[in-house]
């Protein structure tokens, strides 16, 4: 254990050396999310609550809706993208053969490549929520720590779950990631990150079911916006830790057995 | 052609007593699949893919303390045949054991015992220094704390880098990326050094002083078992006591250099005389 936390180091280590030397672009990322908070103040504006019964029904005002939505959101869809361009990165530079030649794992090294971009992520959304608050007015005050943290911590799972099938297919199409496509352009429309899910038609209501972000952010809702109990965003809770118990080892064993094919086809370091 | 699976027999003379091979090549036999096309997927979009074959039905062995030459025309299955062994590749038929440990079904096991040189000057982070690089590399094999730090200042210093470990990588030139890639193949201390032309891209002294970074450091410091792909005769005839040439995915030949002084033949004069069918034909 003790091992694998320092090699989490090392690459945590690695990566913040290699981004430290592009400052402009943490400051682009922070300063466009400030922009997107602008555009959702003024949205916020124009929306009313009786827009939606959800937001009607708990009294939530738009723009700590979509603050909330939006900053889970943008993290989530990091995750899903993080892994596969980690390896991609890489392929291409020609470093991963070399770190496949070591004593380490390729699940392990899948899984600690992208480590440093979740943290920094994490960091991110951290200052968008901070951001909403200072300056736009947002209230978070009655926030449920711990529960956001464990609706967070189960939602992390799966996507990184999806994270390493998306590396997986990386490493097998090379070039074009089917899941984070889907995963990524239904979640945005469907899971209810800038919009509440009530207010589509029935049939992308049914369909927003089938995705884990719409569990995700309708908890995360509940606890950061409304101070939930644990118990009260149960239901959500247990069924992402319930898919998620099965798609995290799931997604390793397969991202090892595309490794293999890569290896018995010659086709690992090519991009 | 000589044989199409020969066997690099160990030297008598270095030997007291046969010892367990370090590696075993056993009818390896390694296809690449070619990728359909466009007009294939839609003229015969049911047909299986199709395979090139890059060795066929290959085996021999390396004992611990051989140090092979392996040469052969550009696409014969140099590159292969070391990717193999160091598990980087597995085997479409037969298998390769290293140590005893299959790649096929104990590849960690196996790659522990061996240590690969790219010629590819890529494989590093370049925005990281060349001391970050090992740090890195030597995490991933275990190594921490002072230890690691001890260990990368020596091999810094090895291979002629110690002035040079707090530049970037991006800053060095092709022969200072050899060195280094020769620096972080031996942190993990590994038994077999495979070392896919060394010297390639790289202008004469620089080629000589990679040659003799690998003969008067390396092999005398260390002794470590070695497999060089190497075009350069003068590099084989230095570094090495046998040479294995490899032609259209088999092994035309594996002599050791002895065998080649009692004939009377250099490295150049043994592969011009197996190559002279490619001038005829």
């Amino acid at each position: 254990m003790i091992g694998l936390l320092r090699k989490a180091l090392a690459f945590v280590k690695r990566d913040f050396a290699i981004e430290s030397g592009y400052q402009a672009a943490f400051v682009m990322g922070l300063m466009e999310s400030l922009m997107l908070l602008v555009i959702l103040h003024f949205v916020g504006q124009l929306v009313q609550p009786s827009a939606s019964n959800s937001l009607n029904r708990s009294g939530l005002h738009y723009f700590p809706f979509a603050l909330v939505g939006v900053a889970f959101a943008r993290y989530f869809d990091l995750m899903l993208r993080t892994f596969s361009e980690s390896i991609r990165s890489v392929q291409v530079t020609g470093c991963l053969e070399a770190m496949l030649c070591s004593r380490t794992g390729c699940v392990t090294i899948v899984m600690f490549s992208s480590l440093y971009s979740l943290i920094s992520g994490a960091l991110q959304l951290l200052l968008i929520l901070c951001c909403g608050v200072l300056f736009f007015g947002a209230d978070l005050r009655s926030i449920n720590v711990p529960a956001t943290l464990l609706v967070l911590l189960v939602s992390i799972s799966i996507f990184v779950a999806f994270g390493v099938l998306s590396a997986s297919t990386i490493v097998w199409l090379k070039k074009g990631d089917p899941i984070t496509w889907v995963l990524g352009s239904l979640g945005s429309i469907l899971g209810g990150a800038y919009f509440p899910v009530d207010i589509m038609p029935v049939w992308m209501q049914k369909l927003s079911l089938l995705i884990p972000v719409t569990y995700s952010l309708a908890a995360l809702r509940q606890t950061v916006l409304k101070g939930a109990s644990l118990a009260a965003v149960a239901k959500p809770v247990i069924t992402l830790a319930a898919v998620a118990a099965v798609l995290l080892p799931a997604s390793a064993v397969i991202f090892a057995a595309t490794v293999r094919k890569g290896r018995k086809e010659g086709t690992l370091a090519q991009y | 052609m000589i044989t199409a699976s020969s066997t690099c027999a160990p030297v008598a003379s270095n030997r007291s007593q046969i010892e367990q091979p370090l590696i075993v090549m056993e009818d390896v036999t390694m296809r690449f699949p070619i990728p359909k096309r466009y007009r294939e997927w839609v003229l015969s979009p049911l047909r299986p893919r199709r395979f090139t074959t890059a060795l066929s039905h290959v085996s021999f062995e390396v004992q611990a303390g051989d140090r092979i030459a392996v040469m052969g025309p550009n696409g014969a299955g140099k590159t292969t045949l070391l990717k193999l062994m160091g598990g980087l590749l597995l085997p479409s038929e037969g298998q390769v054991l290293v140590k005893g440990h299959s790649t096929l079904e104990q590849s960690t096991r196996a790659r522990k015992s061996v240590g690969f040189v790219f010629n590819e000057e890529r494989s590093f982070f370049w925005r990281l220094t060349g001391a970050q690089n090992l740090k890195f590399f030597g995490a991933l094999d275990n190594l921490h704390g002072r230890e690691l730090r001890e260990r990368v200042e020596y091999l810094l210093e090895l291979v002629g880098l110690k002035d040079h470990g707090d530049k970037v990588v991006s800053a060095y030139s092709t022969g200072m990326k050899q060195r280094l890639a020769v620096a972080r193949v031996l942190i993990a201390e590994p038994d077999l050094l495979i070392l896919d032309e060394p010297t390639r891209a790289l202008d004469p002294i620089a080629c000589d002083e990679i040659a003799e970074l690998i003969s008067a450091r390396i092999h005398l410091h260390s002794r470590k078992t070695l497999l060089i792909a190497t075009h350069r005769s003068e590099d084989a005839a230095l570094l090495c006591n046998k040479v294995m040439v490899v032609e259209g995915g088999k092994i035309r030949s594996s002599k050791s250099m002895e065998d080649l002084r009692s004939d009377g033949l250099t490295v150049l004069d043994h592969y011009r005389e197996l190559m002279a069918h490619r001038r005829t034909s």
